[in-house]
């Protein structure tokens, strides 16, 4: 369950927000998370009522955005999205694949009053 | 409509921490001409014993250091000490990864004039090690043939970031129903620049190839070719 690391790290990124902002109460967390990472949203769905919990963030609604895998080739430069990550260019058959979005472990946005 | 909600865009990487300190790591093994690679495998696998099997033959050119990542003991150390090899064994204490800041509280324990390659056996897991840089030059991916055909495509993530896999307990294949072929062909059509070794870590059929292109990892960081 390495979704409560990730979870510490999102709330690194929020306490040090906290300290930039005016902020009575965070409403809204939203993150975006590749399908190329092995972070799985119901169990960072269900850290992160733990975390929530006697903080600022009590009662916060998490949002997790899937990010589906895309690759360019490093022959041709076509970029399409990679089905069953079978990472193969499907207009010149070349196998080295750049991976351009599915990688991502990111906090995009809070939202707060 | 609360009039006061407000939206604050962040876009902040949540590995952050861990990726400062495992840059920090990186540059530490770099100055200190030292290949660190991360293995890692499911419980079983066959980590430990691979670098039993792997240490006696690397040992007459090469200065390996040993960190061994475990929950809770330190059997695996212990097994790694017999060959009198610097161990440090890391406790997680129910973590189911090493993360940067770990690894980099036993660096100090080394003698880094005297290692050459430092091997970090993690946690046995095909999942979360797989999110977290350690700082290590590349991964090695332990897999053993019984646990199936199937593990590359269910465990995706691991193989598309890893520089080599070794297909341990070959002696066993006549014993199961896996299909070397298909487990092949899925490993490659994840990342097809992988290294694939077949050994078996108990008849020791397939650990020279290994240990032979370790070494010449070794050689190729040191003469700063990768």
């Amino acid at each position: 369950m390495h979704e409560m690391s990730l979870m510490g790290g999102v709330f690194e990124v929020i306490e040090r927000t906290l300290s930039q902002y005016e902020i009575r109460r965070v409403l809204q967390v939203k993150l975006k998370v590749g399908e190329l990472t092995n972070a799985e949203p119901d169990a960072l769905q269900m850290v992160f009522e733990a975390f929530c919990k006697d903080t600022i963030c009590e009662g916060a609604e998490l949002i997790v955005e899937r990010v589906r895998v895309r690759g360019r080739c490093r022959n041709c430069e076509l970029e399409f999205s990679v089905k069953s990550m079978f990472f193969l260019c499907p207009k010149c058959q070349n196998t080295s694949i750049e991976v351009i979005e599915g990688e991502e472990l990111l906090i995009e946005s809070l939202e707060v009053e | 409509m609360d009039a006061n909600r407000r939206k604050i865009e962040v876009m902040a990487n949540l590995l952050s921490s861990n990726d400062i300190q495992a840059q920090v790591n990186r540059t530490h093994f770099r100055r200190n001409n030292c290949l660190a690679i991360n293995v890692i495998g499911s419980p079983g696998a066959g980590k430990t014993s691979l670098l039993e099997k792997t240490l006696p033959l690397l040992l007459t050119d090469v200065h390996v250091g040993v960190i061994e990542g475990d929950i809770f003991t330190s059997k695996d150390a212990d097994r790694i000490a017999v060959h009198e090899v610097p161990v440090i064994q890391i406790n997680t204490g129910g973590g189911c990864h090493l993360d940067s800041k770990m690894v980099s509280r036993v660096l100090p324990e080394f003698n880094w004039e005297a290692t050459d390659l430092m091997i970090i056996e993690n946690v046995g897991n095909l999942v979360c090690p797989a999110d977290f840089d350690l700082g290590e030059a590349f991964k090695v991916i332990v897999l053993s043939i019984v646990e199936g055909d199937d593990k590359p495509s269910k465990y995706p993530v691991i193989f598309r970031n890893a520089k080599a896999v070794v297909l341990n307990k070959m002696d066993l294949e006549a014993f199961t129903d896996v299909n070397m072929e298909n487990m092949k062909q899925d490993i490659l059509a994840i990342n097809p620049a992988i290294q694939i070794f077949k050994v078996s870590c108990r008849n020791g059929n397939g650990l020279e190839v290994w240990t032979s292109w370790l070494s010449q990892e070794v050689k190729s960081y040191q003469e700063n070719k990768v």
